[in-house]
């Protein structure tokens, strides 16, 4: 299995997405470092996307991020599914892959949604067992990310990071670290985000998540449709100081603007991290 | 069962009908209430899903409505939840839905419009073809080389027969051109769909083209292809005429490369 001895840092990259693939080979911008694809897009025979997959990867390196390996479902392991993502890893390269800590489904059924898990000692090693045979199967560690969540349950035995934290361990895997995710869940679960910071593994973390959201007055739903917002920010600015340099990227999922606005923010990222990079 | 499973169970229950026995599992707060956190989630499934069946029947969608398309979507989802990893998969199983449950109006031609928009979709991603077959090819091919052609045809193509004439529809739906009227002929027309590089290309067959690409595909050498052509074309006629379909399909940049059975 790959055990990289140091923690791989790309700088700061995009989520490719299909609305910025003309101009990205027509300008093939020098301020993205690096970006994350979704894999479920180009898990495809051909045409359009894997296309323009192939063409932008010529000039940058990837990520292979997916939606889909559902994790924490109690359904076997999909081995098909991995099939079609261990051919897409072999013809991309990607640095590493990523899913989430989450399940989508259940007897057989794909809700298409990132469902949360109870923070249990039974859901720990469930998962752990799950990642590591993942993992076998693939040859390499992945990381996994952390959620939004709307719901908590009765049965939870742990704060959220103390439960990712233990799956990382156990599977020996990396971790995803989503800072608006971490924002939106210490929001609609009434936690102090930065408490969560520092109860993740410094090392363990070879990734962050930025990205917008939308407030419904109650909750915050993670929609990935708007900027980036102040609070995300200062939050990021405190997660520079605890983990260093780790390769960041923001996902805008709706609303998609032009090119240049969501690289306005990538921008934004690197001053506010940078700083702490070199101290 | 183990607690996990029987909990994730209670869940997905909640989200494909709305069975409320998951609310004992979840925390209320101030702010918001089990029911209504769960709500999220409830919501958040169809309105993903059906927005990601308005991408893939986007003309269907214009046509209906967006009211009338999310409530026969709703339906839709009841019926064939999805099963696949990917959602790209989720709406395979709508010509089949119109075609067996629909109770709306205009089933048969709602069923059509959706059989040809996922055509596209199947041509959209299908398997890309590097070396196609050239028209200098074909001039090589030794004269007494041709009874015996065969040929084989690129993954990116795929035909379908239709009462209605959905094609001219949808284009004019996706391009806000004005819409023909809807017409219904007496026999089933039949249209290919390839793509081209990345676009999607499309045409009506005449129903000799129609029976001479099918057996093609099927392996039916060039002889074969001429002898049942004679159907409609004359004996002196037959050869060229199915000589003028294989240089056609080669031009459209369909076949892959000729063998000789």
């Amino acid at each position: 299995m790959t055990q990289p001895s140091d923690k791989p840092f790309l700088g700061f990259g995009l989520g490719l997405r299909a609305e910025h693939y003309q101009d990205i080979l027509e300008r093939r911008p020098k301020n993205i470092d690096w970006f994350e694809v979704l894999s479920e897009n180009y898990m495809i025979d051909g045409g359009k996307p894997l296309y323009f997959l192939d063409a932008i990867r010529q000039d940058y390196p990837m990520v292979m991020h997916g939606v889909s390996m559902s994790l924490g479902t109690t359904d076997e392991i999909d081995f098909e599914y991995l099939k079609q993502l261990k051919a897409l890893i072999e013809r991309i390269e990607p640095r590493w892959f990523s899913d989430h800590l989450c399940w989508t489904g259940v007897d057989h059924k794909n809700m298409h949604d990132l469902l949360p898990l109870p923070y249990t000692e039974e859901a720990i090693n469930h998962v752990a067992e799950r990642i590591s045979r993942v993992q076998d199967f693939l040859g390499q560690q992945m990381l996994i990310e952390n959620l939004s969540s709307y719901i908590t349950y009765c049965e939870d035995a742990m704060p959220e990071w103390e439960f990712l934290a233990a799956i990382a361990d156990k599977a020996d895997c990396y971790l995803l670290l989503d800072v608006n995710n971490i924002y939106v869940s210490s929001y609609n679960h009434h936690y102090d985000p930065v408490e969560y910071l520092a109860g993740v593994p410094v090392d363990r973390v070879w990734q962050h998540h930025l990205a917008g959201h939308t407030n419904d007055g109650n909750l915050i739903i993670d929609t990935h449709d708007h900027d980036i917002i102040d609070p995300v920010w200062a939050l990021y600015e405190e997660t520079a100081k605890r983990f260093g340099p780790v390769s960041t990227m923001i996902e805008r999922d709706g609303n998609i603007p032009e090119l240049d606005q969501v690289l306005a923010e990538l921008d934004q990222a690197r001053r506010i991290a940078e700083p702490y990079y070199q101290a | 069962m183990s607690h996990l499973r029987d909990l994730q169970l209670r869940f997905q229950d909640y989200l494909i009908d709305g069975s409320e026995a998951i609310e004992q599992d979840i925390i209320s707060t101030e702010n918001a209430i089990a029911e209504h956190r769960l709500g999220t989630y409830y919501n958040a499934y169809r309105i993903r899903l059906i927005d990601c069946l308005a991408v893939d029947y986007s003309a269907l969608e214009k046509y209906l409505g967006r009211e009338a398309f999310e409530n026969m979507a709703l339906d839709y989802l009841k019926h064939f939840p999805s099963s696949h990893p990917s959602v790209r998969w989720f709406g395979e199983n709508l010509p089949t839905y119109l075609r067996d449950i629909y109770n709306g109006k205009e089933a048969e031609f709602l069923e059509e419009m959706a059989r040809y928009e996922w055509a596209q979709t199947t041509v959209f991603d299908a398997a890309d073809s590097t070396h196609l077959l050239q028209l200098e090819d074909m001039a090589a091919v030794p004269a007494d080389a041709w009874p015996g052609l065969t040929l084989k045809f690129k993954p990116a193509l795929l035909w379908l027969d239709l009462f209605w004439n959905v094609p001219l529809i949808e284009d004019a739906l996706d391009s806000g051109t004005e819409v023909p009227q809807k017409q219904r002929e007496d026999f089933p027309r039949r249209w290919m769909l390839w793509r081209h590089e990345l676009k999607i290309q499309w045409r009506s067959l005449e129903v000799h083209e129609a029976w001479a690409i099918e057996q093609a595909a099927s392996g039916a050498n060039f002889a074969a292809i001429c002898e049942g052509l004679l159907e409609w074309i004359d004996e002196q006629q037959v050869a060229l005429v199915a000589a003028g379909f294989l240089k056609q399909w080669v031009s459209d940049q369909l076949v892959l490369n000729l063998d000789n059975d």
